[in-house]
């Protein structure tokens, strides 16, 4: 049986038992490469279930809806590694109860399907825990090391070249799973933080602002890349910070459901070799 | 002919320690560059990076932020929270192209008056030599153009 089927059973069988009340998982898109999410609640659709190489989308967001996990019973999910890791960031900052998500986990290396075995959270750390120590790879690893190279005012140049194209759709934000804020602080306009008009100013101030909001919490699902419309390179800020993170503290975002958040915790020893 | 550069700095400090410190260097009549302007917070865990941005889109040329030494902060630790943000943020200000040179961290006590007004001279003197911020003005300038339709 194929993976697609094994996991369309899976999803059926929950459903039929109440052991979950909604399954989140990928369906067919407007093209024969695109994925849409599916929300199913009855037995009968787990038909309409697909998982293949396309499913690249990080669904995890969705879990945060509000009040889909206020009634306190179970909803299952279709979850890569980043997923996984994205839910152990919610959990770690309260978002949500892990042991309401029933994960079905599957894994794409170079684009090949892979069941993943594990339904709750815990059953991933070994694996999450691996991810830590490989070198991901990522699409514009070439790119960064260029960009690292560079002066100031070459690298000023570069974003300011990328952030210009920036039309402030916020499509980035409402695409990552870890942008959860009910008012995010480029909608306050008592203080008004972020220039809003369409210029390079605000545009610059704005992608600084969500990077900064995600450093230590991203997982590198590439959501935020893949939605934004005039293909500024997200993912390069992303590994930056991923990188810094790492390099700085030791931290690598979801590795646990209780892993402390980075910038809500300290070490007396932290380095502090730029401060006069 | 135009004016001499004169630099801009834009100073967040927390109040128990650092501006303490400004205000020792005043009383005991110490003579520092008057390129600062000094914005006074409750605690270093108060300064939050949307300041910096908010002071480069004034058009601040460079920016101190400054507060209690480790161990010393009157909340306890506010200053090592602030400490870890302050590394990811100036990571990410450095990746995108804003100079780390433009943006100094300093711990000053309540006692280091001479610390305060020898760090004013010195951050006045290499903001200075590294001139105005252009590239961050050109932006702020592009918003100010009158709409032409
Ligand atoms: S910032 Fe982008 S890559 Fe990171 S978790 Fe959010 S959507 Fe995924
Ligand atoms: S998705 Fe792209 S264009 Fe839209 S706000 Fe984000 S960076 Fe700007």
């Amino acid at each position: 049986m194929s993976i697609e089927q094994q996991y369309r059973t899976r999803a059926k069988e929950l459903l039929s038992a109440g052991e979950v009340k909604m399954v989140i998982g990928y369906g067919a898109g407007t093209t024969a490469e695109r994925r849409r999410p599916l929300f199913i609640t009855s037995p009968d659709e787990t038909e309409r279930l697909v998982l293949d190489s396309a499913c690249i989308a990080n669904l995890s967001g969705y879990l945060v809806t509000e009040g889909l996990l206020s009634d306190e019973k179970r909803v299952a999910v279709f979850l890569r590694p980043e997923g996984i890791r994205a839910l152990n960031v919610l959990a770690a900052e309260a978002q949500l109860d892990p042991l309401q998500v029933v994960i079905i986990g599957f894994d794409l290396p170079k684009g090949e399907l892979k069941a993943l075995q594990g339904s709750s959270v815990d059953d991933f750390t070994a694996l999450l825990g691996a991810l830590k120590e490989s070198t991901p790879d990522v699409d514009g690893r070439e790119l960064l090391e260029k960009i690292e190279k560079m002066s100031p005012e070459e690298r000023f140049a570069f974003w300011q070249e990328e952030f210009s194209k920036c039309i402030k759709c916020y499509a980035c934000r409402q695409a990552c799973p870890m942008c959860y804020c009910r008012r995010c602080i480029v909608d306050s306009n008592q203080p008004q933080w972020v220039n809003t008009s369409s210029h390079t100013l605000g545009n610059f101030e704005w992608n600084i602002v969500r990077a900064f909001h995600l450093s230590g919490r991203c997982v590198e699902c590439g959501n935020c890349d893949r939605a934004c419309p005039v293909n500024i390179p997200l993912r390069l800020i992303n590994r930056k910070m991923a990188q810094e993170v790492l390099d700085s503290f030791n931290h690598f975002a979801g590795t646990s459901k209780t892993q402390e958040p980075v910038l809500a915790s300290f070490k007396k020893d932290d380095s502090e070799t730029f401060i006069l | 002919m135009s004016e001499p550069f004169e630099p801009k700095i834009t100073a967040f400090v927390c109040t128990y320690c650092t501006y303490a410190g400004a205000d020792l260097a005043g009383t005991s009549r110490l003579k520092y560059a008057p390129n600062v302007r000094i914005i006074r917070l409750p605690c270093t865990g108060r300064i939050s990076p949307m300041f910096i941005l908010k002071a480069l889109q004034k058009g601040a040329d460079g920016i101190l932020i400054s507060g209690c030494h480790p161990g010393d902060c009157h909340f306890t630790h506010g200053n090592y929270h602030a400490r870890r943000r302050w590394m990811v943020f100036r990571a990410l200000l450095s990746f995108t192209g804003i100079p780390e040179e433009r943006i100094k961290y300093s711990w000053i006590s309540a006692a280091e008056g001479l610390k305060f007004a020898d760090l004013i001279n010195n951050i006045t003197e290499d903001i200075r030599k590294l001139g105005p911020f252009d590239q961050y003005h050109k932006l702020i300038e592009e918003t100010q153009a009158q709409a032409s339709l």
